[in-house]
């Protein structure tokens, strides 16, 4: 393929696809992203490939594995483009060459592959018309559905690269940059620093050569949305990226994926390639004085690393640890020089910002946080998923109108946004609008966009401790304040929910919240103590009921509860027998089963393996007397 | 119980323990075995001295831990009689009754280390560790070949592998006590061992030194995709750790070579990335996702029921190193939560039926892929 020269060349080619295209009548797209894959969607595309080709219509059926769509829960999905589109959700591969029949030859659909809204009890077609969809905003997730990954001509095709042939074309470095500055565009990774204000002073820094690189190290756990944009829609990174490289003047570029993403490491790989043999990568890009190339870099598991300036200790070849930020990393960053530093999200942004303006972007959000947000909607909710929404939207909007609501008809208890770094918040706070202000101002914050929904059965005081282990074990251990801290942490979450808590320990974890906050080396030992300080905010009271009573009313602390069987309900099945990994569940006699708590190690499989109309299976306060909460050094006792 | 009387009955071979834990008391025997087991060591346990006596007489273990005071024969009786039916085993006394008599009893009818009870599970760990150390001399100096050293390559003066062991019998021979070094000792150990182990199917020891200069040759494609060059140290080590499964010690002493980094500053990446791993890792890998989203869905109770059909806590290897048991922190899958991925592929919550399948489905007969 020749390379593109000059930006008239981008746009003959994105007619002539476009053209080559409209040959075809049906477009069969199947979403291939991690979580369809999950269900099989591979197989199923593979299907699709075998009918289409045994029924002849190659020619005027095309099929298409596209990025992740963002409706995980019911994947895998299918949409069949032809004037309208028609969407099936949770489509298997014996249902192929039915769909092929109906939908493909004819122009019917199969009804029970729909999806079904639970409101009007209707089944829907139209993409469209699912809730979980129409009251998104989907501007960086939309061409994920619609486009290969692997292949440059369907980014192309959708306008692709047109904001960098724009901006080459067009406009200076400095017109660029200040159309990101009028846009307020602020960081998607977590903090929220204004991207513009970043670029400018990596601009201004004197030093070359100057880098920038993407931070697609997204370790928070809950949040998927940075790996589903690289793996969906690779090039709209990219774009981002050169436009950034432009604007600063580096001719360098970084992508630094997380190792867990195999896919989108490959993925960037084939963006990048293809970038090269078009010309849109290397020297004189469009024909004018700028060059770029851009270059992978696998993070190898560590949650640290995502921190800018432990993220450029590793792209060096150290060890991902941060170091004090007395020298902003836009002036001296990556090997010494100026570096600009930004999320996944934050760089797909620039595209659209480039294209349609900065006052297009600045018409979407709130006062001060513009344009869309990815959310990871997950948990306890009915539609989980990635939904983009507008900022300033609520979360009782996104989470009920958008997610459907809780699963099982459960009782709303909090959400977490942030990931580690962020906060929970109750059902009084439901009605704040998502911002980066909005968010701090209530005890968490926006982060890398997870929002992770608990229910009535999700024990508060075990979610705080889950975080505090996981930042415990993550922290690089470099400054005291995070290390100690976190353990110390640790030791009296341990405590209270085994049962052996303290009054004093509330005070104690207050204490150490402030100190951390006011004497850590980086960002993740500052924002350690969030977790456990909003936990305590807003759900003081659970808190107390481990300690004083000695008890977990959600029924999650191990140490706390117990499992029996309810001999009246029990009808004998055996299903919890059979599920029990220890053998711990005994037949006492043709009617009932029991639970030797001796043998019990309380996974909890029992509890979920009883089905619902049962529900023989119960959690007990456990009898105090029971309890050991055993140290490492209690384990053998010197015998009486 | 029922460990114990399946041991006696059905006698086991010898090298199938590595440590014998004789004690009446049931309580202190299985958390003792626990410990072992999480400290790497097969351990069986007996509650009676003519029980133990049985078993390490036809499992011939490295290490027997003994308690003192035990009602019928006590442990000195046991310690004078072991002397004769295995020579090479190293007792070590355990009580909970610690007097300096006592103690000097013990030693003088040969017990290697006295532990006074209740004591840290890393107190006998290290004590355990120093005992296998002490009876592979012993068994060196007897001339006692077990299974495995049969089907090892003979000692060979070049071995770089087995000169790590000399190192180590110099080490004890000189009394060091110094926990880091033992660590470390104890990792060459157990290296020289995987690797005897692994060539146990041939025959020449040449053959051992030209399969590490095969992976040694490997790594220089790997390190000339890099150009060489030092900042790609983690990129390297990540194409390593996918090559082998591991990062083999002798590779981290080449690359240190070629890319002029020290191994110290190798060793810090290896350590503080959750990829890299140390240890052998199984050919297949399991992953339990325990990331917010799988464990508000109870990723807990699955990790316990995957652990429980595996065998294995999170972490561990089984002993042929078929599967490997981990935790991660996320897998970006969350609407599946909670979710599992082995080797390549996702699941979501398998059940212990579905686990069973997907287990056997994995092919056993794959060679390991540091040998390939």
């Amino acid at each position: 393929m020749s390379k593109l020269m000059i930006s008239a060349d981008l746009e003959a080619l994105r007619k002539k696809v476009l053209s080559q295209r409209e040959a075809k009548s049906k477009w069969v797209t199947i979403c291939t992203g991690t979580g369809c894959c999950a269900y099989g969607a591979e197989a199923l595309a593979d299907g699709f490939e075998k009918e289409i080709d045994k029924r002849g219509l190659c020619k005027t059926v095309g099929i298409r594995r596209t990025g992740c769509h963002g409706f995980c829960e019911r994947g895998p999905l299918v949409v069949i483009e032809s004037k309208g589109n028609i969407c099936y959700v949770g489509a298997q591969l014996k249902d192929v060459p039915l769909i092929v029949e109906k939908s493909v030859v004819g122009s019917e659909t199969v009804e029970r592959l729909l999806y079904l809204d639970e409101e009007t009890g209707k089944r829907v077609s139209r993409v469209e018309d699912i809730p979980f969809y129409n009251h998104q905003t989907r501007i960086l997730l939309k061409n994920n559905a619609l486009i290969d990954a692997s292949n440059i001509l369907d980014y192309i095709a959708v306008g692709g690269y047109s904001a960098l042939a724009k901006a080459l074309t067009g406009m200076s470095p400095v017109d660029v940059l200040n159309e990101v500055k009028e846009a307020n565009l602020r960081g998607r990774g977590g903090a929220g620093f204004p991207a513009g204000v970043k670029w400018e002073s990596a601009r201004k820094a004197v030093e070359t050569p100057k880098y920038v690189i993407v931070n697609a190290d997204e370790g928070d756990p809950g949040a998927y949305m940075d790996r589903s944009l690289l793996e969906g829609n690779p090039h709209s990174v990219l774009e981002g990226l050169i436009l950034g490289g432009y604007a600063i003047g580096a001719s360098q570029g970084f992508i630094y994926v997380r190792q867990e993403y195999p896919m989108a490491h490959k993925h960037a790989q084939t963006a990048i390639d293809q970038a090269r043999e078009y010309g849109l990568l290397g020297a004189n890009i469009f024909g004018s004085t700028f060059s770029f190339d851009v270059k992978i870099h696998r993070g190898a598991g560590a949650f640290v690393s995502g921190e800018s300036t432990a993220l450029i200790s590793a792209i060096e070849g150290h060890v991902g640890e941060p170091r004090p930020k007395y020298i902003h990393t836009t002036e001296k960053g990556l090997w010494g020089k100026p570096t600009c530093l930004n999320n996944v999200e934050t760089w797909a942004n620039v595209p659209f910002i480039i294209n349609r303006g900065a006052k297009w972007f600045r018409t979407m959000g709130t006062e001060e946080s513009k344009g869309t947000k990815i959310f990871s909607l997950v948990g306890k909710v009915n539609n989980t998923g990635l939904v983009e929404v507008p900022m300033g939207m609520s979360l009782r909007d996104i989470i009920f109108k958008i997610g459907g609501g809780l699963p099982k008809g459960k009782k709303f208890k909090a959400v977490q946004t942030g990931g580690p770094s962020g906060g929970v918040l109750p059902e009084s706070m439901l009605d704040t609008p998502v911002g980066f202000d909005e968010l701090t101002k209530v005890g968490s914050m926006m982060g890398s966009g997870g929002m992770i929904v608990m229910d009535q059965d999700t024990c508060m005081v075990d979610t705080a401790r889950y975080y505090i282990n996981f930042l415990a074990h993550e922290s690089c251990g470099k400054c005291i304040p995070c290390r100690e801290g976190l353990r110390q942490m640790l030791n009296i979450l341990d405590r209270i929910t085994a049962g052996a808590g303290k009054e004093s320990d509330l005070d104690l974890l207050e204490e150490l919240s402030e100190f951390m906050e006011m004497a850590s080396l980086c960002a993740l030992g500052q924002t350690a103590p969030n977790p456990v300080r909003s936990t305590i905010r807003y759900f003081r009271e659970e808190f107390e009921a481990h300690i004083k009573e000695k008890r977990c009313p959600a029924g999650v602390c191990t140490a706390l509860i117990e499992y029996e069987i309810d001999p009246v309900k029990c009808t004998a099945c055996g299903a919890c027998a059979k599920a029990c990994a220890v053998g711990a569940i005994q037949k006492v006699d043709a009617k009932t089963y029991t639970v030797v708590q001796e043998k019990c190690i309380k996974c909890g499989a029992c509890y979920s393996t009883c089905p619902d109309k049962w529900g023989a299976v119960v959690k007990v306060p456990a009898l105090p007397a029971t309890q050991s909460p055993a140290g490492p050094g209690a384990l053998f006792e010197a015998k009486a | 119980m029922e460990t114990m009387t399946e041991t006696a009955t059905a006698r086991p071979l010898p090298g199938q323990f590595d440590v014998v834990v004789i004690d009446d008391e049931e309580t202190f025997t299985e958390g003792c075995r626990q410990t072992l087991e999480m400290g790497g060591f097969r351990a069986a346990v007996a509650k009676n001295g003519p029980q133990g006596l049985s078993l390490v007489r036809s499992a011939h273990p490295g290490v027997v831990l003994v308690d003192l005071k035990m009602p019928g024969m006590s442990g000195l009786e046991v310690l004078g009689q072991l002397s004769a039916s295995a020579p090479c085993t190293v007792p070590i006394m355990v009580t909970g009754h610690g007097t300096m008599d006592s103690a000097v009893e013990s030693m003088k009818v040969g017990a290697f280390d006295f532990l006074t009870k209740p004591f840290e599970p890393e107190r006998l760990l290290e004590s355990v560790r120093r005992g296998m150390s002490l009876n592979v001399l012993r068994k060196e100096r007897e001339g006692v070949t077990e299974p495995v050293a049969v089907l090892a390559p003979a000692p060979d003066k070049n071995d770089l592998l087995l000169r790590g062991l000399e190192v180590l019998g110099e080490a004890y021979s000189l009394g060091l006590d110094n926990r880091q070094l033992f660590d470390e000792l104890a990792y060459l150990e157990a290296e020289a061992k995987y690797h005897a182990q692994s060539l146990g199917q041939i025959k020449k020891k040449e053959r051992a030194i030209l399969d590490i200069r095969d992976d040694l040759r490997k790594v220089d494609t790997i390190l000339e995709k890099y150009d060489f060059e030092k900042g790609a140290l983690i990129q390297v080590l990540l194409d390593v750790q996918e090559k082998f499964n591991w990062l083999p010690r002798h590779i981290l002493h080449w690359i240190s070579a070629r890319l002029n980094v020290t191994v110290k500053e190798i060793y810090t990446i290896a350590a503080f990335y959750e990829t890299f791993s140390l240890k052998p890792r199984g050919r297949h890998c399991v992953q339990v996702c325990t990331g917010t989203a799988c464990h508000v869905r109870g990723a807990a109770e699955m990790l316990t029921r995957v652990s429980a059909t595996l065998g294995l806590q999170p972490g561990e290897t089984d002993a042929e190193q078929q599967f490997s048991l981990t935790t991660v922190h996320c897998l970006g899958c969350c609407a599946l939560a909670p979710v599992i991925q082995v080797d390549k592929q996702y699941y979501h919550s398998p059940s212990r039926n579905k686990l069973e399948k997907i287990i056997k489905s994995l092919d056993k007969e794959v060679q390991p892929v540091c040998l390939s």
